[in-house]
């Protein structure tokens, strides 16, 4: 028994510690912040993901599916601690693929507006902006309504 | 004996949390969504069900467009108490969220209290409160204080408690919250276009089409679940009307600029024609306010 409990804790210990490091994102008053900070815009949804430290060959990040529909404005912005310049968040579609040609992306500012012409399913990535050897963030996506398609 | 069963045990719980970990989704299936045939990767099935709009997204819009308020689109608190299964509570929990969102648009804190209040019942019966934090909600609509944060944890309440049974392999109430959410979205936008024929929602319930489907691959996954076959019934009816509305993309200009207040604003450069009769308009509001009604009473 005594060599079971010796053998399996640390094994134990080991998963239980990589599990709690693998799903830790931003804390909620982050999201909260994020969320409020839309100007004039509703918070529909959040997108909280932590960037580990990538190697070459490793794609960072996480992606999200997420239905939008025509007619309206949506407004996407990203939050990172310490405004973390590293993140970028993509949205896109199979016809609009992310590496090539995304619809938008927060390459440039840390929010733009998309004006849904076509209801369906989009996906939304967070990730590290380029590939290779980055210190370990979280980051926030908030996806909001700012109104129909004016 | 002993041992061998906290061995197992042990190990069972270490495979367990191993499959269970990692929040990235690099590989996440693009083919989802297609009517080639039944889905069976659980993963697929969470993808679609986390896509599906937020509970506030219908009422933001009828707001939008100036619609007066009106409380006879909502569900009567009173019939939560009949929702004596999980089937009934997860959807209930789901429509009564929309309505959640729907008063909070209007901000008619007054009610909201008695939507918070059976929300908070529900999601206590599904073990999913503990992401509802009642009193806050309960003293930020009572003193009618800072309703830009009652609308956010509203909102964030209902994410959570979606999300976390999904990660805790109970996607099938999950997917009977969104099943919920989003029929009571179309029941309100059925609702507003009667009174008052809008290009906005004539649209916005004809394209409902393709969501129509693949809310049906969803709860095709769950069919051999208690009711499940009752609600897939009803859907396949309404598909049937939703088969004879044409929806086509053209192709547009992308245009992306800053707007007067400085805004980065891109304009999608497909778009979509919907082609539906008045008719069959009128069809599938009847046929949505027959199931949505079913759903809700004893």
């Amino acid at each position: 028994m005594k060599k079971i409990t010796v053998i399996l804790f640390p094994v134990l210990f080991f998963v239980l510690f990589n599990h709690i490091e693998a799903i830790a994102q931003c804390k909620q008053q982050m999201v909260y912040d994020c969320a409020t900070n839309t100007k004039d815009a509703i918070y529909l949804r959040d997108f909280n993901t932590k960037l580990k430290k990538s190697h070459p060959d490793e794609m960072s990040g996480t992606k999200w599916t997420v239905v939008l529909n025509k007619g309206t404005r949506y407004r996407f912005n990203l939050c990172t601690p310490e405004g973390n310049q590293d993140v970028l968040l993509t949205l896109y579609d199979s016809q609009h693929p992310e590496a090539t040609a995304p619809y938008g992306s927060t390459k440039e500012r840390d929010s733009f507006d998309f004006i849904c012409k076509k209801s369906g399913m989009y996906y939304v990535s967070i990730r590290f902006k380029d590939e290779g050897e980055k210190k370990k963030t979280c980051a926030v996506g908030i996806l909001s309504f700012v109104g129909k398609n004016q | 004996m002993n041992k061998k069963i906290l061995l197992l045990l042990l190990i069972s719980f270490i495979i367990t949390v191993s499959c269970n970990s990692g929040g990235d989704s690099n590989k996440p299936p693009e083919n989802i969504g297609t009517e080639d045939g039944p889905i069976v990767d659980p993963e697929a099935i969470n993808k679609i069900i986390e896509s599906f709009s937020s509970p506030i997204e219908t009422a933001a819009l009828i707001e939008d467009l100036k619609v007066a308020y009106s409380n006879k689109y909502l569900i009567p608190t009173e019939v939560a108490s009949e929702f004596d299964s999980n089937y009934k509570k997860a959807l209930g929990l789901g429509m009564l969220s929309s309505d959640l969102g729907y008063l909070n648009v209007y901000q008619r804190t007054n009610s909201i209290v008695e939507y918070l209040t059976v929300i908070r019942r529900l999601s206590d019966d599904l073990d999913v409160d503990q992401f509802f934090d009642f009193q806050t909600l309960k003293r930020l609509a009572t003193n009618n204080e800072d309703l830009d944060s009652l609308m956010f944890l509203s909102v964030n309440s209902y994410n959570r408690m979606d999300e976390h049974l999904r990660k805790t392999q109970r996607s099938d109430l999950s997917a009977l919250m969104v099943t919920g959410v989003w029929l009571e979205g179309l029941y309100l936008a059925c609702q507003v276009n009667k009174q008052a024929d809008n290009k906005e929602f004539r649209d916005r319930i004809g394209e409902q089409k393709n969501i129509l489907n693949d809310l049906i691959l969803v709860l095709k996954f769950f069919e051999k679940k208690p009711h499940f076959p009752e609600i897939i019934a009803s859907f396949a009816e309404l598909k049937e009307l939703y088969d004879n509305v044409k929806i086509t993309i053209q192709v547009g200009e992308s245009k992306s600029q800053l707007d007067e207040k400085g805004v980065y604003v891109i304009v999608q450069d497909e778009y979509t024609v919907v082609e539906m009769s008045d008719e069959q308009l009128e069809e599938i509001s009847k046929l949505v306010e027959k199931i949505r009604n079913k759903l809700i009473s004893a």
